[in-house]
């Protein structure tokens, strides 16, 4: 292919964060009217990757040329300028206007009244938006007011606003993850015609079937390198999904097998409905015994999350039935829930694990102040607080610079979630629920709590593991429950499945 | 005179200035700075008016019975309201301060500044220990033949000047929020400043510029007060209205005309009240009361009309561009 049909190509990119290197020497090019996908799993750097397209964030290193020409993207404006435009995960929208406001806002024609004063005169946006909508089969009522209308239509407004724009490179960064799969039909037809119109599109999305359907060429990014760039008509989507997750080097852990006993907990046919009665779990079933750590795999956004908030009492369950060493906690409180032994690593520490302006020593007793040595005659007892915390500093490896007295926003994110491990292992729960434990940890904090995961099941509980990362999975897992669409598809012993047929239930590619 | 024309005079002259002082913090608060300062900021402007006004009465920088320092006394406001907006301003956008605090830290301030000054201006300049800064009382006006239709009439009798003037700018103000390219940029700086700020215009320009006109809105307002009800500026001004006109702007639902009817409703249950007292032939200690009718009227009306009420969505958000 002759090189003046690449349109954006980007040469040996590095973008560095605290920590984390999210792309590493990546170097593509991108053809005039094709549809490129980046696929890979959360965090593999195909955001960043396209923020810094779109002028959201400065590489470290490297270069972009567009059209040929090496060019410097400071800022989204430029981008914009340059022809390049995206529709964000987060839509853009001013919610209390209408569609042509939205689609103008910042270039509004303005016209003279009296030949003096300047006024907005939505008249003829009116009708070239009716145009480009006519033209692409993107159905919108120019003088519909946002809040009124579903996703889907908001979408198309974002997509409107990029043509009225006259961009080129369109990037779409997950645009299906919150459609309905007739909507992503209609959206995938969309991309087709403005591709079949000359358009470049960038597709940004872990779900391997859609690439599958619409895109010519897709690269897969895995922990920030670039692993490969294919042509999806010549490769399976087998291939691709075992290029996307990987094989990395799984971390040594000592584990022994393990000795499962009595069941803990016993999920029936639990469906979940989300606040908008979208039901985000669909009958769903397991069992986990004393001794054994169950762990859930699936793509974000499967279900696992919310099934794990509704085991932990965070959320109400829609139907089904959740046992707790036979006794019936489907609809129980939250503090009853704990107190009979439930003990949660939520998704978000920051704002569901931890109250981060108050100190190390009222987080880590903030399940248990209300009673004794904590709470007497309901006076708290510092002292009870201070020396309960320093013992758990020392036990738990805590690092933080004023002792039990240290404000907890100013503790590394590491070292917040070892608190909340401390605090929630020390309950002495049956049940141990982890969600997504080790994300954005280094590498001491990651091994630290998998090996203290294993240490809990070696003393007999129940563990509940829910984690994107299939290497944890893989790592500690005795029982692995693949979750796909709100669905638990697969569920077998982990020493019976490989990290590829994993990988092939979590995309949907593989049906048991 | 009868009494529901006395009703409808003093209610008007009361609901415009308390109008033009809520436009101001519909600016404010469409851009999505909360505005606690209107209070401040009349009380400011006021101060700058009538300083001027006095000042050129009392040095003679003007013909004797002249207008014209009644006219640039309104403009002096406008600029002095201004002037001390720049503070809220600068905290909540710049600084991005807590926005509550910034609007009650000006009104605290606003009362002890200008106090502070009038008393030390009165000596030093005028040569006389007060309080206060005199003025004129301003012309009323009545346009003959309008005035005599029974009951509407009376809108067209013993009107000040002003209550011309603010609806004037009444015009304006709406044509500015809705019909340019400024107030389209500055209601999406309210509900959603990334897409503002996504859409190429600057968040914290249009913000800024929102409160800069709040406050020359209600110093004009400010202004009003001091020309009609008290004839002078002293503490005196400070008497509430900057939060009555919040309330009215809640109840108005932060759009311009439904803000206008609220002001019009205080405006007349407060003249209303005042006359019931008088028909009443009531104490004058109990007179005092009628002072509370807007403010019960204003508790009762938002308890019973909040659900449908929708504050801007990006009210009181500190803009973070990094934030997504």
């Amino acid at each position: 292919m002759p090189d003046t049909d690449v349109i954006v190509e980007m040469r040996h990119i590095t973008k560095r964060f605290p920590g984390i290197v999210a792309n590493d020497d990546i170097s593509l090019q991108i053809r005039q009217g094709e549809i490129f996908a980046f696929a890979g799993e959360n965090g593999a750097g195909k955001s960043t990757l396209m923020s810094i397209l779109f002028g959201m964030y400065q590489p470290d290193e490297g270069e972009i040329l567009i059209r040929g020409r090496q060019v410097d993207i400071s800022s989204p404006n430029e981008a914009v300028a340059l022809g390049i435009s995206m529709v964000h995960q987060h839509f853009k929208l001013v919610h209390n206007y209408t569609v042509a406001e939205n689609i103008v806002l910042g270039i509004e024609p303005a016209t003279r009244l009296l030949g003096l004063i300047p006024y907005v005169n939505m008249r003829p946006v009116n009708k070239v938006i009716r145009e480009l909508s006519e033209r692409y089969g993107l159905e919108v009522d120019p003088s519909a007011v946002i809040e009124d209308l579903p996703v889907s239509t908001q979408q198309r407004v974002e997509i409107l606003k990029m043509l009225y724009r006259e961009a080129e490179i369109l990037i779409f960064d997950e645009p299906t993850a919150m459609l309905t799969p007739q909507e992503i039909t209609y959206l995938l037809d969309i991309i087709r015609k403005l591709r079949d119109d000359g358009k470049t599109i960038i597709l940004i999305t872990h779900k391997l079937e859609e690439i599958k359907q619409v895109a010519d060429r897709c690269a897969i990014l895995n922990h920030g390198k670039l692993i490969a760039t294919m042509d999806v008509a010549t490769s399976s989507t087998r291939d691709m999904a075992s290029k996307m997750v990987g094989r990395e080097v799984i971390f040594e852990i000592d584990k022994e097998l393990a000795r499962p006993g009595e069941v803990v907990l016993d999920v029936q046919g639990l469906t979940i409905e989300n606040e908008h009665h979208v039901d985000v779990t669909q009958d769903v079933s397991f069992k986990i015994h004393a001794g054994e750590i169950f762990a859930i795999a699936g793509v974000a956004g499967s279900g696992q999350v919310e099934l794990a908030d509704a085991i932990a009492g965070l959320s109400a369950v829609k139907t089904g039935k959740i046992l707790l060493e036979d006794c019936d906690i489907t609809h129980t409180l939250v503090r009853p829930r704990t107190l009979k032994g439930i003990s949660y690593i939520p998704e978000d520490r920051q704002d569901v694990g931890l109250i981060l302006d108050f100190l190390l020593e009222d987080n880590l007793a903030s399940k248990a102040y209300f009673r004794a040595p904590f709470s007497r005659r309901s006076i708290l007892q510092r002292n009870a607080f201070d020396s309960y915390a320093d013992d758990l500093i020392r036990r738990y490896d805590i690092r933080c610079s004023s002792g039990a007295l240290t404000m907890t926003r100013s503790m590394s994110g590491g070292n917040q979630q070892k608190a909340i491990v401390a605090r929630e292992v020390e309950q002495d729960a049956q049940l141990m629920i982890f969600v997504q434990p080790t994300r954005g940890l280094d590498i001491g904090a990651i091994l630290s709590i998998r090996r203290r995961m294993i240490e809990e099941r070696d003393k007999g509980r129940a563990i509940l593991l829910v984690s994107l990362e299939l290497d944890e999975i893989m790592a500690v897992a005795d029982t692995i429950g693949v979750m796909f669409a709100g669905r638990m598809i697969k569920i077998a012993p982990a020493d019976q499945m490989t990290l590829d047929e994993v990988g092939e239930y979590m995309m949907g590619v593989k049906q048991s | 005179m009868s009494g529901v024309n006395t009703i409808i005079i003093d209610g008007l002259a009361l609901a415009l200035p308390l109008l033009i002082i809520a436009i101001g913090g519909i600016f404010s608060e469409r851009s999505g700075i909360i505005n606690l300062a209107l209070e401040g900021l009349l009380g400011f402007g006021a101060f700058c008016g009538a300083l001027f006004a006095y000042a050129s009465v009392t040095l003679h920088w003007f013909s004797p019975h002249s207008m014209i320092p009644l006219y640039l006394s309104f403009l002096v406001a406008a600029l002095g309201g201004s002037l001390f907006a720049v503070i809220h301003g600068l905290l909540c956008v710049k600084f991005r301060a807590n926005q509550v605090i910034s609007g009650v830290v000006i009104n605290i301030l606003s009362v002890a500044v200008t106090g502070f000054l009038t008393s030390q201006i009165n000596v030093s300049v005028f040569g006389g220990p007060s309080s206060k800064f005199d003025l004129m009382t301003a012309p009323r006006l009545t346009i003959p033949l309008l005035s005599r239709i029974p009951v509407i009439g009376a809108i067209f009798t013993r009107f000040y000047a002003f209550e011309v003037m603010i609806l004037v700018l009444l015009a304006i103000f709406w044509f500015i929020l809705y019909r340019t390219r400024f107030g389209i940029h500055l209601r999406a700086a309210g509900d959603n400043p990334q897409a503002l700020d996504a859409a190429g215009v600057g968040v914290a320009r249009v913000r800024f510029t929102a409160v800069l006109i709040s406050g020359a809105l209600a110093g004009i307002g400010g202004m009003c007060f001091a020309y009609s009800i008290l004839s002078n500026f002293s503490a005196a001004i400070y008497m509430g209205y900057g939060y009555l006109a919040i309330a009215a702007l809640i109840f108005g639902n932060w759009k311009i005309m439904p803000t206008f009817a609220a002001c019009l409703l205080f405006g007349l249950a407060q003249s209303g009240a005042n006359q019931l007292i008088l028909w009443l032939k009531m104490d004058s200690s109990v007179g005092d009361l009628a002072m509370i009718v807007p403010y019960a009227l204003t508790l009762i009306l938002l308890a019973f009309f909040s659900k449908h009420n929708r504050a801007p969505r990006a009210l009181g958000e500190i803009y973070d561009k990094s934030k997504r």
